[in-house]
């Protein structure tokens, strides 16, 4: 059922241009991170990890959480709208597996931007002759900063399922980024949900080991996961729909 | 025009648009309040040039989206509930658009308005060297309304002539990105985005000296020739998003 309940999610979004704004968005960090690095190449001295902060600082903290909101704001309008969730709702589907495929579809995004970011910044650094080879941590970067987005992904959506305007949830999600960083520089990075992006992405500290423990990173994003999911499924079930 | 500037604050009544608009300057205040916490005696002298310095950099990151939300909010009714066809037959479509306007314009007044007050509260209560330099203040309160109203203004035409609204929010987004980046190349480059003219219109400079790790702060030229620019492109855009919207089939 729930593979089914994905494949009418994927059929609602083809030839929708949502995926233009999470292939543009990390183009802009790139060019002038890159550029910005080689700018004050006397003080940024670690090459690839110095270059990995220009690439991904703002995007992680002011960004990409609010591009995240975007696309879930969308997910969540098509039913807000043409009084779908009447038909979603009477359609032979648990409301768990309506979740979730909206859930997947938005993870997959997420996992592609990571992609995305990662093949930008290995070609950032090829093309401007960076001697070191690319840092091995490259791909655990990657997969934990997308483990944070999907974290990202189940709270946005659940706003977006209470907040029936799509531009609400994209301001809600740039407040999350901003408190991300305060949360992050006050050292309880790790109990934010928006924070979890920036620190699995070590964003500000490439070079060492996760600075709240990996045990500790990937158990809040279970915990967080969860509330979510069951938070979801509970408003689904005993909220009346408002169709509109 | 009063009416119909009146019926866009009837609409969006139990709409709180504020509610965004103010939880976001609560945000920036917070951050910029946390900033003047952990100042010595050298940052206290230059507290005002501080604040005209942070918050443009601020302005640049949020006050794109805090506009394409707005935007959004005030052209999100009409295409939900399909009633531009409706509208256009009692009023001019000029009008409804210079109405929407100047509705999401007082928004963003209050909000720069309120950023004004805080600093002003905040630098007395710190205790900050000088009184408020009221001069400059006005000039902030200025460029940092051109600058955010004619990104309202490119929002305004996109939430209106796209009733899918991430692709306006999604500009709001990319360009509050490019803006932010802009603002640490030479200035020509900033020029030619609308969002990097939060970083054009700076009064403030900063000299940073690596050796000591100290940052100067010093008063800037005003670049009239960039408001001026901005004002063009301003009018230019509200021709354009203008006849666009007239033009639309609703």
């Amino acid at each position: 059922m729930f593979f089914r309940t994905l494949r009418a999610e994927r059929m609602k979004l083809r030839h929708s241009p949502v995926w233009l704004a999470f292939l543009i968005l990390p183009v802009i960090p790139a060019v002038m991170g890159t550029f910005n690095y080689l700018q004050n190449i006397d003080i940024l001295q670690d090459q690839w990890y110095s270059m990995w902060t220009q690439h991904t600082l703002f995007t992680c903290y002011f960004f990409l959480p609010a591009t995240i909101g975007v696309y879930c704001s969308y997910l969540c309008r098509l039913e807000h709208t043409n009084h779908n969730w009447n038909a979603v709702m009477t359609a032979p589907v648990p409301v768990s597996a309506v979740y979730l495929a909206k859930l997947t579809a938005a993870s997959v995004m997420v996992l592609l931007t990571q992609i995305w970011i990662g093949v930008l910044f290995v070609l950032s650094g090829k093309i401007f002759g960076m001697s070191a080879p690319v840092p091995p941590e490259l791909a655990e970067w990657l997969l934990y900063g997308a483990v944070g987005g999907i974290v990202i992904c189940a709270l946005q959506l659940c706003i977006s399922l209470v907040i029936r305007s799509f531009a609400v949830p994209v301001g809600i999600a740039l407040i999350g980024g901003v408190a991300g960083l305060a949360a992050v520089a006050k050292g309880c990075g790790v109990w934010f949900p928006y924070s979890l992006l920036s620190l699995g992405m070590r964003a500000n500290h490439p070079g060492g080991p996760l600075q709240c423990g990996t045990g500790q990173f990937f158990l809040n994003s279970l915990f967080y996961l969860a509330v979510c999911i069951a938070f979801a499924v509970l408003w689904l079930k005993k909220r009346d729909v408002v169709a509109g | 025009m009063k009416e119909a500037i009146a019926l866009e604050f009837y609409k969006t009544r139990r709409r709180r648009i504020w509610v965004i608009v103010a939880a976001m300057i609560f945000v920036q205040m917070l951050w910029s309040m946390w900033g003047v916490g952990r100042m010595d005696a050298h940052d206290l002298a230059e507290g005002w040039m501080f604040f005209l310095y942070k918050l443009p950099l601020l302005n640049s990151i949020m006050m794109p989206v805090i506009a394409a939300v707005v935007a959004s909010r005030l052209c999100d009714i009409e295409h939900k509930g399909q009633t531009l066809k409706l509208l256009n037959t009692v009023m001019p479509a000029g009008r409804l658009f210079a109405a929407k306007f100047i509705c999401g314009a007082l928004y963003l007044l209050a909000a720069v308005l309120l950023q004004i007050a805080v600093m002003v509260v905040t630098g007395c209560a710190a205790g900050f060297e000088g009184n408020p330099p009221l001069g400059k203040l006005l000039l902030y309160l200025l460029f940092t309304m051109a600058a955010t109203l004619t990104i309202l203004l490119l929002q305004q035409v996109l939430s209106l002539l796209f009733a899918n609204q991430m692709i306006s929010l999604s500009v709001g987004l990319v360009g509050g990105l490019a803006g932010l980046f802009t603002m640490f190349f030479p200035q020509g480059l900033e020029r030619l985005l609308l969002w990097g003219y939060y970083g054009v219109l700076m009064l403030v400079g900063m000299d940073w000296d690596a050796g000591t790790r100290i940052m100067d702060l010093h008063y800037t030229p005003v670049d009239w020739a960039g408001f001026f620019m901005l004002a063009v492109l301003f009018c230019a855009l509200y021709m354009i998003g203008r006849t666009l919207f007239v033009r639309k089939e609703m």
